[in-house]
């Protein structure tokens, strides 16, 4: 248990981190860490760099600058083995429609499986775990072509979590879904970081909803890390204008003030 | 017990094919046929295995349900090496038969190398690109083979009819049976052991990596392995087509798309139906058994291709 006073160690600290496709500039010397139980939203326009930032993070490319994950140089973990602490949930997964749902949750497992895919009983007994907790039990024989979008992203966020990972990452994890999947969505994102102890780092084009549910926003602009940090302090009219270049209102609520772009 | 369920339906079928002979169904009189007939089955079920585990792997690594080894050319190409090969003067060399496994496996990745540089786009592989090259390759490698056998002046037209119509090597060497059968056994072990990893080859690139697994390696190492087992084949025989393609496809009816499973099963169908198209081709006066899977491959191939346009042509 952490005390009040004391800060959880970082997960995961990027210092300086760049990137440039071709000679195409797309991410500019960005640092941050990632923390235990928290939930950190990305947000920036199109083009910004966050689903890029998030390939760096999990190691899917590389570029300049220093990632440290659990005090060892993200460069140096051996794949499986960084599996086995990151998952990374894209913003379109791929899945073959007939898959069923029990199949594609034992697909998490595969960091963890021996030679001819031997599958032990905490193999079972995690997927098991993880159907429960995302209340994916009555599913599990449907076909994933017969799931609607809410449960279907349920699915895959379930064989992230299946990898028992210290961080989850996800790429605009809201595309394709209704306003209540999306609630839903981002609530089941703050109890595994508040009650599972995960880092979660989402990239979202939803300002409103990411400063509702995020415990911290990184707000990305051409390729540069511009603010971090509350909802109250991100979400500020100058700062979104600047960013997406339209101009915003602020509206206040109850938790913190919204943020709408001005229409006329 | 997946694994002894597949042995015994092969089994199954390997007994009942061994049965059927040129004269009628019945047990074999005399060792000579008996001898005839087994080694014809075991021979026709180590190709049939060989071409259904290639087409299964090609199928999961290339993300694409019609892909197999027959209509991709590294079948066409691998029995076209071999051609050329026996028809040199020193094939006859005491290492005769190890060359021809080298030739065919040449002849085989080549044509697999070829096909993949004239279909991909940017990196991607369209199936019915990837299908149309296959066709094109399929046919210049025919061409070749006229060639060869228009220069080689050669007269045995029961060679060139097995080459071209699919028929199975008579007369063989045991030691060519048993190098076709250590490299399939070995290509089985192999591809089994990474089954679960070919599970995730179904995904994308990000996602394969993201859960663990190097999957540029790993589609490369199934490649070769698949062709590897595909050119071991058609060292012995003439391009057999479609089991690679009917197999996993009924595989998939019966046990779903995990490869753990559907690698041993589709194997298996694959031995059974060859043995079973050779026990035919006994009964219709030694008729090539790439005629026989044609007749069955073709309408079933068919029927796929309607089915993948209608769903937009994706995998």
């Amino acid at each position: 248990m952490t005390s009040p006073t004391t800060l959880p160690t970082p997960v995961l600290t990027a210092t300086n981190l760049s990137f440039a496709y071709s000679e195409h500039l797309v991410l500019h010397e960005v640092s941050m860490e990632l923390l235990p139980g928290q939930v950190v939203a990305l947000i920036g326009p199109n083009g910004s760099g966050k689903s890029t930032l998030i390939k760096l993070l999990c190691g899917l490319i590389h570029g300049s600058g220093d990632i440290t994950l659990r005090d060892q140089p993200l460069r140096r973990w051996r794949r499986r083995l960084l599996a086995r602490t990151v998952a990374y949930l894209p913003q379109s997964p791929t899945y073959e429609p007939a898959d069923r749902v029990a199949e594609v949750l034992r697909l998490g497992r595969a960091c963890y499986w021996t030679a001819f895919g031997l599958e032990t009983d905490h193999d079972l007994a995690t997927v098991a775990r993880i159907a429960n907790l995302l209340e994916l039990n009555d599913l599990l024989d449907r076909r994933m072509d017969q799931l609607s979008g809410g449960q279907r992203q349920r699915v895959f966020i379930g064989r992230c979590l299946v990898q028992e990972p210290a961080i989850l990452f996800l790429d605009e994890p809201n595309t394709y879904l209704d306003l209540k999947h999306q609630v839903d969505l981002l609530k089941l994102l703050q109890t595994l970081a508040h009650e599972h102890h995960l880092a979660v780092l989402m990239a979202s084009h939803d300002i409103n909803l990411a400063g509702a549910f995020a415990d911290e926003l990184m707000l990305l602009s051409e390729g540069r890390l511009t603010a971090r940090g509350r909802a109250d302090q991100v979400l500020q009219p100058a700062l979104i204008s600047q960013a997406y270049g339209v101009e915003m209102i602020q509206i206040p609520s109850p938790d913190h003030s919204l943020l709408f772009p001005k229409l006329c | 017990m997946l694994l002894l369920l597949c042995a015994a339906g092969w089994a199954v079928a390997a007994v009942g094919s061994m049965m059927v002979g040129s004269t009628g169904i019945g047990w074999p009189k005399g060792e000579l046929i008996w001898s005839f007939r087994r080694e014809s089955t075991l021979v026709a079920s180590l190709i049939g295995a060989s071409l259904a585990l290639a087409g299964v792997t090609y199928q999961a690594v290339l993300r694409n349900p019609l892909a197999e080894p027959y209509l991709l050319g590294v079948s066409s190409g691998a029995s076209l090496a071999v051609f050329a090969w026996s028809t040199m003067s020193f094939a006859s060399l005491q290492l005769a038969n190890i060359s021809q496994q080298a030739a065919a496996f040449t002849g085989g990745i080549a044509t697999l190398a070829i096909v993949f540089l004239l279909a991909q786009r940017r990196g991607r592989l369209e199936p019915l690109t990837l299908l149309l090259v296959g066709v094109i390759v399929n046919a210049i490698n025919g061409a070749l083979f006229l060639l060869i056998f228009f220069l080689a002046r050669s007269t045995d037209l029961q060679k060139a009819f097995r080459f071209l119509a699919g028929g199975l090597q008579p007369d063989l060497a045991p030691s060519q049976i048993i190098t076709v059968a250590i490299l399939f056994a070995a290509s089985l072990v192999i591809l089994l052991a990474i089954s679960g990893q070919l599970n995730i080859s179904m995904l994308s690139e990000a996602e394969a990596q993201s859960l663990g697994v190097r999957i540029h390696r790993l589609r490369w190492a199934a490649m070769i392995v698949a062709s590897l087992a595909t050119a071991s084949a058609m060292a012995i025989s003439g391009p057999i087509g479609f089991v690679g393609l009917v197999c996993p496809h009924v595989g998939r009816l019966l046990v779903g798309n995990d490869q753990r499973k559907l690698i041993p099963v589709a194997t298996a169908l694959g031995a059974a139906l060859l043995a079973v198209a050779d026990a035919s081709s006994r009964m219709m006066g030694q008729l090539p058994v790439g005629v026989l899977t044609g007749f069955l491959g073709g309408p079933f191939f068919l029927f796929l291709l309607w089915q993948n346009r209608k769903t937009g042509g994706g995998a």
